[in-house]
């Protein structure tokens, strides 16, 4: 169950049904105080391929992908049970380091949320906190994250600009391009284009698509064509319930569950 | 029709009065700005930030006073500054739940609300008595009791209107809790808590009944923080008691000369907030 740090250059091509599971979630309930948010889920994300989170309003999807990063410990009264295993490892155990446990799995929200600093120290800011980096270095990360995250030609001769003075599609790529340069191994996309017009949103899902080769993504949408388009595989929840998780095009074309066809044929939801 | 009419007049009524209210805040402190640079303006030389306090009778400045004051205030704001930031970093950071955090908000506003006069008295008591006399550094922490409530308001309540999703994006990339705080929140929230300073600045600048107590007065030129120091309040309230007319106008001068210096912060600060709006 060891991992080697996989570089793109590294990559092989790889048969694209039996991935391994990069995280397996087992018996997952998470409760905010007493309110029993998510019940039993248990699902897996394979490695470097797209899964996406689908369920109307309040279904836990969002809750669920905050368990993957403990982004929820920063609150009080709120906690999960279970067992969230990264490459074999309960990242739910009290010895987990939450700050590295953040650092190999990125999260990119809902809203844009660029710091109140420059273009570069938005993305510099998470590479300085593991890494010491010379000048130029840094330069190169800054640029290939951005590059990553296709927003390059548009900032390179505005690097010192503050990061807040770009339009809200451009915003959210600086955040994944900021979450794309310390090199995690799991990126969550939390509704990320939904804040986001037409032609940003195609830009970020073109974005998704080139990522999967080297990163494990979970994806939570309102959006169904959107899960369509760019998810290999989709799970289905409802009342804070894993209703069912499958191949993307069986999840769409012939769900084994009622509640999964109602839903995606627009019945309810 | 009738009912329009009455609705009308009603309408009027309110305006009438409303414009009133106004015109009456604004009216006064016309008065007293226009007072002060008529009266104040005449006496407005150099020898008022180059000469000592003079007897009566004879020509002075302001300059102990003035320096005075701006040694009290220097030290009160060091002394404060950082107490008020780290208590409201707790506040709005660390301790947003606790129990603590209910309890120090009460009793804090209970302080921002406090006479000064009574300030004075407690540092009288704990200070002064103790040293057996009047002193500028218990001026100085009479001054720094005021900008402690004033700073801790100010900062938890800037920090609390740093979006929690900004934090969240801060901490998702594996930044550990003080990093994110100075780096992320000090910086989101930077405008208001610099405006926070300065409004204490030009709070303690003006105040007068806690140094009566405490710096008390001197005539002369010092630099003795554990001796009596002389301030441009304290000063303006002698001088403006006394029956010489000299020393009438120099209260004149010294009252003009803390309204703009409170003035030019004032402006300061809201530069900082209107930069802030721009981004």
């Amino acid at each position: 169950m060891t991992t080697v740090a996989v570089r793109p250059a590294d990559r092989e091509p790889e048969p694209q049904a039996q991935s391994r599971d990069k995280l397996v979630v087992r018996d997952l309930s998470f409760f905010y105080g007493d309110n029993r948010a998510l019940k039993d889920i248990s699902v897996s994300l394979p490695e470097r391929s797209v899964t996406a989170f689908i369920g109307p309003s309040g279904c836990g999807k969002s809750t669920l992908l905050r368990v993957f990063n403990r982004i929820y410990s920063l609150y009080p009264g709120q906690r999960a049970e279970g067992e969230v295993l990264l490459d074999g490892r309960n990242i739910l155990d009290r010895s987990q380091d939450l700050n590295l446990l953040r650092a190999r799995v990125g999260m990119v929200f809902q809203k844009p949320t660029p710091y109140p600093m420059s273009i570069f120290d938005n993305i510099a800011f998470g590479v300085r906190l593991y890494e010491k980096l010379g000048r130029a270095d840094m330069a190169d990360r800054v640029e290939g994250a951005l590059r990553r995250a296709a927003l390059w030609d548009e900032v390179k001769d505005k690097l010192q600009a503050s990061g807040l003075s770009l339009s809200g599609g451009q915003q959210q790529r600086l955040c994944i391009a900021r979450t794309v340069a310390v090199r995690p191994e799991i990126i969550l996309l939390d509704e990320p284009a939904s804040a986001l017009d037409p032609i940003s949103t195609a830009k970020i899902e073109e974005l998704i698509d080139e990522l999967q080769q080297d990163y494990t993504i979970a994806i939570v949408t309102h959006n169904m064509q959107q899960a369509a388009r760019v998810s290999s595989r989709t799970a289905f929840m409802y009342l804070g319930e894993l209703v069912e998780c499958g191949d993307t095009q069986t999840i769409f074309t012939a769900p084994r569950e009622r509640r999964t066809q109602d839903y995606i044929t627009g019945r309810f939801g | 029709m009738t009912g329009a009419t009455a609705r009308r007049a009603r309408n009027t009524l309110m305006m009438t009065l409303c414009v009133g209210a106004a015109a009456l805040g604004l009216g006064a402190l016309a008065l007293i700005l226009g007072a002060l640079l008529y009266e104040g303006l005449s006496g407005l030389t150099l020898a008022v930030f180059t000469e000592m306090t003079p007897p009566p009778g004879e020509d002075g400045g302001l300059l102990n006073a003035i320096a005075g004051s701006v040694a009290m205030t220097v030290i009160a704001m060091a002394i404060g500054t950082p107490v008020g930031i780290l208590a409201g970093t707790y506040m709005a950071e660390y301790g947003r739940h606790a129990r603590l955090t209910a309890v120090v908000r009460f009793i804090n506003d209970i302080l921002l609300s406090a006479p000064s006069i009574i300030v004075g008295l407690f540092v009288y008591e704990i200070l002064v008595r103790r040293m057996g006399h009047f002193s500028g550094i218990a001026g100085a922490v009479a001054l720094a009791m005021i900008v402690v409530p004033v700073v801790v308001r100010t900062t938890e309540d800037m920090l609390l209107l740093v979006p929690d999703v900004l934090r969240e994006a801060g901490t998702a990339v594996g930044a550990p809790r003080w990093i994110v705080i100075r780096s992320v929140s000090y910086r989101a929230a930077r405008a208001g808590i610099v405006t926070g300073v300065l409004l204490a600045v030009a709070r303690i600048s003006g105040e007068t009944a806690p140094l009566l107590f405490t710096a008390l007065n001197n005539q002369f030129w010092s630099t003795d923080l554990n001796a009596p120091l002389a301030s441009l309040p304290v000063t303006i309230f002698q001088f403006a008691l006394s029956p010489y007319e000299d020393w009438q106008r120099l209260a004149w001068t010294g009252a003009l000369i803390i309204t703009a210096a409170v003035l030019v912060l004032s402006i300061a600060a809201r530069a900082l907030t209107a930069r802030r709006d721009d981004r």
